[in-house]
């Protein structure tokens, strides 16, 4: 973990509003999963930083990139940098997916992608395959979708069909479950809006896959010193504490250990 | 040169965290060398463990944040057993942060920690008491008069009692923990607030209200350290909104002996230290030292009280 000031390389526009942000490295080595916490060095217009997954990066650690999408103060000042300008990284935290769950399943939605690039890169050299499950509302929300080609299996779902599988991802992951690409007993990250998690989350309970999640919680320091990132759990994991800190016992759970009650 | 003389404590410099800020230390010890901040001040404890609010628990708002942690800590038995020799290991000053529902929480608490070695404590009296319908101690002079006086009893270090801003007159506050043997001040805590969702109808934290930090809170900050230094002898520590070494200045210049840098250390986990740094050429781009800004506040003639105004003689007009 390191907090350092990081020069902006270039933007490089991924379609449908979103930006990979690639920043001078040294980039620490980095578990897929882990995230950063960020802010611009000049003219930040808000006072926490914000957590983002580390999208990509140089094997030897030379430059290293976000998936952003702007849709607040903070990510709009991130994907208003420009080259040269300097962006603050805090990192790597947070806990990853689970290096030893092997051929993973990856349903992602929107800039929840973001922690599947490192991911599929990592077990593709591993010679493990990686299938990808990305769901948008059209083409243009499926950004970052070609930066996987050659490295891990990719189905698409939209839901107005403009690209790949008509529907939702949760239907194009029964879809998969029917033709046997995808069985009981695998294991499935996911990384998405919340009701997306839940939809992915029940039907991987009901067809007897392990489900791992990765959490956006509202975050203000993200290395675990303010207590405001807790989310509600169970799990001999938690030896009986009711609450969790997503920034460091995070952002990855098991679905079952996550409690929801509303 | 930035050595400070706090209570019977030599710090290396005025600059500590702020309890609930900044954990023990220990978590962030890989972003600086923390053993080069005046002290640590630790996460409030308290007797039993206690779970903590309801998410969500925090929200940003203009210059500032709100949070409703609710002391969520894992008690004394832990602390001590776990996080305290962490937290000796930094290298510093360790100050704990106490709190309690009763007096006798606060005395146990008290005699335990000084039995542990602790460098000093910190009082948290923005806690409810239970034998007084949940009153604040912070509230209530006499309450607060009386937590003091009992945690003197029994603590052989330094007391330091950390006062809530959410009080009429906070200078009757002070002078209660200055009478009850406090050998300081903390100031401020919080400033309670709350923030809405008007779309849900609901209040954006789980539990509704929360505590006001950050930048929006520093004008405060300052009147109330400003108040406080001039109606008891023992020191201030000041707290409310600080990020830069020119803030911690203008405490010490409002009559902090020391400050704690709280939310803006979530911004910038090393910003302590890299404050330290930059206090000794502010200071000499000044050609002014620590001891000439102190309590040197220009006296404010309106605002000063004939009466009451223990600091009078030391108030310096320069010109
Ligand atoms: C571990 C983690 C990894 C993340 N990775 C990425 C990523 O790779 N790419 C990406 O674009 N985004 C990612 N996010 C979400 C990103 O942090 C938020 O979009 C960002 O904080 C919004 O900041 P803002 O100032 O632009 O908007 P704000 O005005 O602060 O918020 C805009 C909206 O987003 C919500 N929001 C605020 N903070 C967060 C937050 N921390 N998480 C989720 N929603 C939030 C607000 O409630 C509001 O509805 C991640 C979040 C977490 C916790
Ligand atoms: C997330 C958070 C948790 C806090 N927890 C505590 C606590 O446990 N005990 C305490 O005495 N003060 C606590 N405080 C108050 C701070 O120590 C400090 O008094 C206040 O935040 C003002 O300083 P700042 O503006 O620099 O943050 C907390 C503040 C924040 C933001
Ligand atoms: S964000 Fe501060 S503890 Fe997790």
């Amino acid at each position: 973990m390191q907090t350092s000031l990081h020069p902006l390389r270039r933007l490089r526009d991924l379609g449908g509003g979103s930006l990979a942000v690639e920043v001078d490295g040294p980039i620490p080595a980095t578990l897929p999963g882990q995230f950063f916490m960020l802010r611009t060095g000049e003219r930040w217009p808000v006072l926490l930083p914000r957590p983002f997954s580390l999208y990509d990066r140089a094997d030897d650690g030379s430059w290293g990139s976000f998936l952003i999408k702007a849709i607040g103060p903070g990510t709009r000042a991130l994907a208003d940098t420009q080259p040269g300008e300097k962006i603050w990284l805090t990192g790597p935290l947070g806990r990853p997916f689970p290096p030893e769950e092997r051929d993973p399943i990856c349903v992602a939605g929107g800039v929840g992608l973001a922690p599947f690039l490192l991911l599929a890169r990592q077990r593709h050299r591993q010679r493990q395959r990686t299938r990808l499950l990305f769901g948008g509302r059209s083409r243009a929300a499926l950004a970052g979708i070609d930066d996987f080609a050659g490295i891990a299996e990719v189905h698409a779902s939209t839901d107005d069909g403009s690209h790949g599988f008509r529907g939702m991802v949760t239907a194009l992951l029964l879809d998969l479950l029917g033709k046997g690409t995808v069985r009981a007993g695998e294991s499935v990250f996911c990384c998405g809006p919340d009701p997306m998690m839940v939809a992915v989350a029940k039907v991987c309970e009901q067809h007897g896959l392990r489900c791992f999640l990765s959490l956006e919680t509202y975050m203000a320091c993200g290395y675990g010193v303010c207590n405001g990132c807790t989310v509600k759990v169970q799990g001999p994991r938690f030896h009986g504490w009711p609450y969790s800190k997503t920034c460091t016992e995070g952002p990855v759970y098991e679905a079952c250990e996550l409690v929801h009650d509303h | 040169m930035l050595t400070t003389s706090l209570a019977s404590l030599r710090l290396r410099n005025p600059v500590m965290s702020a309890s609930g800020t900044f954990g023990s230390g220990w978590e962030g010890r890989t972003f600086a060398d923390l053993s080069r901040v005046g002290a640590l001040v630790s996460k409030t404890v308290t007797l039993r463990p206690r779970h903590g609010n309801p998410p969500p628990r925090i929200f940003e708002t203009p210059a500032g944040m709100l949070n409703s942690i609710g002391l969520e800590n894992k008690g004394v038995d832990w602390f001590l057993a776990d996080t305290l020799p962490k937290m000796k290991s930094l290298g510093t000053t360790v100050i704990v942060n106490i709190g309690g529902e009763a007096i006798d929480e606060f005395v146990v608490l008290a005699e335990r920690f000084s039995r542990a070695g602790v460098d000093a404590l910190e009082v948290n009296l923005s806690c409810p008491n239970v034998q007084e319908g949940r009153l604040l101690f912070s509230t209530e002079p006499r309450l607060t008069e009386q937590a003091v006086a009992a945690v003197k009893r029994v603590a052989t270090v330094p007391v330091f009692a950390k006062l809530s801003p959410n009080v009429t007159d906070i200078t009757a506050i002070a002078r209660a923990a200055e009478q009850g043997g406090a050998d300081g001040i903390t100031a401020i805590n919080t400033l309670i607030g709350m923030a809405i969702d008007w779309r849900r109808r609901r209040p954006v934290l789980g539990r509704g209200i929360g505590g006001l930090s950050g930048p929006a809170i520093k004008p405060v900050a300052l009147r109330m350290v400003w108040e406080i230094a001039r109606v008891v002898k023992i020191p201030v520590l000041g707290v409310g909104g600080i990020r830069s070494a020119e803030d911690v200045l203008e405490f010490l210049c409002a009559g902090a002996t020391a400050v704690q840098v709280g939310t803006a250390g979530f911004a910038d986990p090393a910003l302590m230290v890299r404050i330290v740094d930059e206090l000794p050429s502010l200071l000499a781009a000044a050609n002014v030292t620590l001891a000439d800004v102190r309590g040197a506040l220009h006296a404010a003639p309106a605002a000063a009280p004939a009466e009451g105004c223990a600091r009078a003689g030391h108030e310096r007009v320069r010109g």
